[in-house]
């Protein structure tokens, strides 16, 4: 695949996330939809103004978790009930009793491993480039102390100069633009 | 929503204000008196049950179903109490006056042990041949066998009428006394001319948490003695080492739904309409859903190890409590007490939505009297192993009996829930409770 260039989008820094929140909400009101906003740590309210779609973290979990119970429920019935049947103090062969916990430790490896793995799917990782990181106010803040708000230029509605009016009527730090 | 519009200023986003008055609201004395009408009724109801065949033994045992799960709540509001004094947390100080206000009810379960110790012969086996002679004599008559006469006697140390009202007075007053000294405290804190500050802070923590450590302990204790004594010893031949925390699980479990239940209905209201947000009753969901798992994990443990050791001392308890009928009840109870809760609390939007959570808290407390139910009811001979209904009405008791019993003790609760403001002033986690959602 070609690199691609031109702009990415334009990169708007604030010092709190309340009016990262604000620009947030602002921005999404008048219609912009391919946004992203960058903290360094979670910022629920942010998430909400962005109107960001539930996740299938929990759906692969849960799936993965059914997998494992299944898998090792049957397993035992089919080891203990077929293929190496053994007398154990006289009980039936099958034996759902003794089967539980194992097939309860499966469930839980299973769903854990789902949700972790399905977590880093989704997410696009392991990813080795983002054009965010071209922005050099970036690199210092977004693992410290400042709330970006980037507009991309994917969206419709995008203007380099329109879009840059509407962000600095914020309170922001800078807007800058950020290049593929 | 409403408040996400507002073009100036961040208003929405800042701390909110403490009500001016944080008196309980004025419907709580409604809600009182719609539990004291249904209790009556139920009670009316329940003695038309003493003119059924076996009508009177079914309301002594329902009765005591009733009373068990009503030191369920007054005990284990005391144990989540102390731990919430132990943990700290937000969720503590939301769940502090509830769980005072119930603790408060511990007078009130002690006198409701009168009627019990008072006909304890109709219930016990060792209250009805209370001694070696008597004992004997039963044996001879066949009326029990010799594994029971033997056991009985065995136990006789703690298991005969006058120890067992020992146990039961200390039992009460420890508790009691633990209550009292927690609730005072909390009064005096919140009246401390020093309060708001961190020395005032850490002086109530400091005192509240030396008292409280050895308060769980001791409670664990006195609970175990106080479970083998009234429920356990109806079955006076079985012995489980894990009894004592199995109630103590099922109290955290029933009173946290009902802790739940209590502040998500007050929370209509001022001043808990401020006080309760999202993110805490999220975080109640999941300590409720901690208790779900920990109380199938015991019950399983418990199952499963007599299961494997397959001795006849101890199956027969799981028996009566499978065969004849008894299967129905206790794969409902499988399901209402577990799969329900567990499946529904998984989701996070369920822990976060009121209403539902409303509905699932009352299912809870539901599945914890059908558990109550399955334990006691088998132990009786003409009920092990073959639960019926034909000829045995009175058997209905054990619905009517536990309702008069929790809308009189809920009265009550909601009583002493009004005696005091709904909130603890003088605490720390009082300012980062009026925070917004998701202030780090």
């Amino acid at each position: 695949m070609p690199p691609r260039e031109g702009t990415y989008g334009l990169l708007a820094e604030f010092n709190t996330p309340s009016e990262l929140v604000h620009a947030t909400e602002q921005a999404r009101h008048v219609g912009y939809r391919r946004m992203e906003c960058y903290t360094p740590y979670p910022v629920e309210e942010a998430a909400e103004a962005l109107d960001f779609h539930t996740t299938r973290v929990p759906l692969l979990c849960l799936l993965g978790g059914l997998m494992g119970l299944t898998t090792a429920f049957l397993m035992e019935t089919w080891i203990n009930v077929w293929a190496y049947p053994l007398n154990i103090a006289g009980r039936p062969l099958f034996s759902w009793p003794a089967f539980i916990i194992p097939a309860y430790e499966w469930t839980i490896l299973f769903a854990g491993l789902s949700a972790a793995f399905g977590m880093i799917a989704l997410n696009g990782l392991p990813q080795l480039y983002h054009p965010v990181f071209n922005a050099p106010n970036f690199r210092n803040g977004a693992t410290t102390d400042k709330f970006f708000l980037c507009l991309e230029a994917a969206d419709p509605k995008f203007s380099l100069t329109e879009t840059r009016a509407f962000l600095e009527t914020f309170p922001a730090v800078s807007v800058v633009e950020v290049e593929h | 929503m409403a408040h996400g519009h507002e073009q100036h200023g961040h208003a929405h986003y800042g701390p909110k204000t403490l009500p001016s008055n944080l008196d309980a609201p004025a419907i709580v004395r409604a809600w009182r008196t719609r539990l004291l009408i249904v209790g009556a009724l139920f009670a009316l109801l329940s003695l038309a049950f003493i003119f059924t065949h076996e009508g009177r033994n079914h309301i002594l045992r329902a009765y005591l179903m009733a009373y068990m799960t009503c030191f369920g709540f007054a005990g284990g509001s005391l144990a989540m109490l102390m731990l919430q004094y132990v943990s700290g947390g937000k969720w503590g100080l939301l769940l502090r006056r509830p769980l005072e206000a119930m603790t408060r009810t511990l007078g009130l379960v002690a006198l409701m042990l009168v009627p019990i110790l008072f006909f304890m012969k109709h219930l016990y086996q060792w209250a009805l041949y209370p001694t070696t002679e008597a004992t004997a004599q039963a044996l001879a008559a066949h009326a029990i066998n010799a594994e029971q006469a033997l056991t009985a006697n065995a136990k006789r140390a703690m298991l005969s009428p006058v120890p067992v009202v020992v146990q039961s007075v200390i039992i009460f007053g420890i508790l009691i006394l633990l209550a009292t000294l927690l609730n005072r405290w909390s009064l005096q804190r919140d009246s401390d001319p020093a309060r708001g500050t961190q020395a005032s802070f850490d002086r109530w923590r400091v005192r509240f948490e030396n008292l409280s450590g050895i308060g769980i302990f001791i409670y664990v204790v006195l609970l175990t003695d106080g479970a083998i004594i009234w429920i356990k010893s109806l079955d006076v031949t079985w012995y489980s080492s894990i009894w004592g925390l199995q109630f103590l699980v099922g109290q955290g479990y029933a009173v946290l739904a009902l802790c739940i239940l209590s502040v998500i209905l007050l929370s209509r209201f001022e001043p808990m309409k401020t006080l309760l947000r999202t993110t805490e009753q999220h975080d109640l969901g999941k300590f409720i859903f901690a208790f779900v798992m920990l109380n199938i994990y015991l019950t399983f443990a418990e199952f499963l190890i007599i299961w494997s050791g397959n001795v006849p001392d101890e199956i027969p308890w799981y028996l009566n409590r499978i065969h004849g009928g008894w299967w129905y009840v206790c794969t409902a109870d499988f399901i209402f007490h577990w799969v329900v809760p567990f499946t529904l609390l998984l989701s996070r939007d369920l822990k976060r939505n009121k209403t539902k959570m409303i509905w699932l808290t009352c299912w809870m407390l539901f599945a914890r009297c059908l558990d109550m139910f399955w334990l006691i009811e088998p132990n009786f001979k003409d009920a092990a192993a073959n639960l019926h209904i034909h000829d045995n009405i009175g058997i209905l008791a054990y619905i009517t009996v536990p309702v008069t019993v929790f809308c009189l003790w809920g009265a009550y609760y909601l009583t002493q829930l009004m005696a005091r403001p709904l909130v603890n002033v003088n605490d720390p986690h009082l300012e980062e409770i009026l925070e917004p959602e998701h202030a780090h």
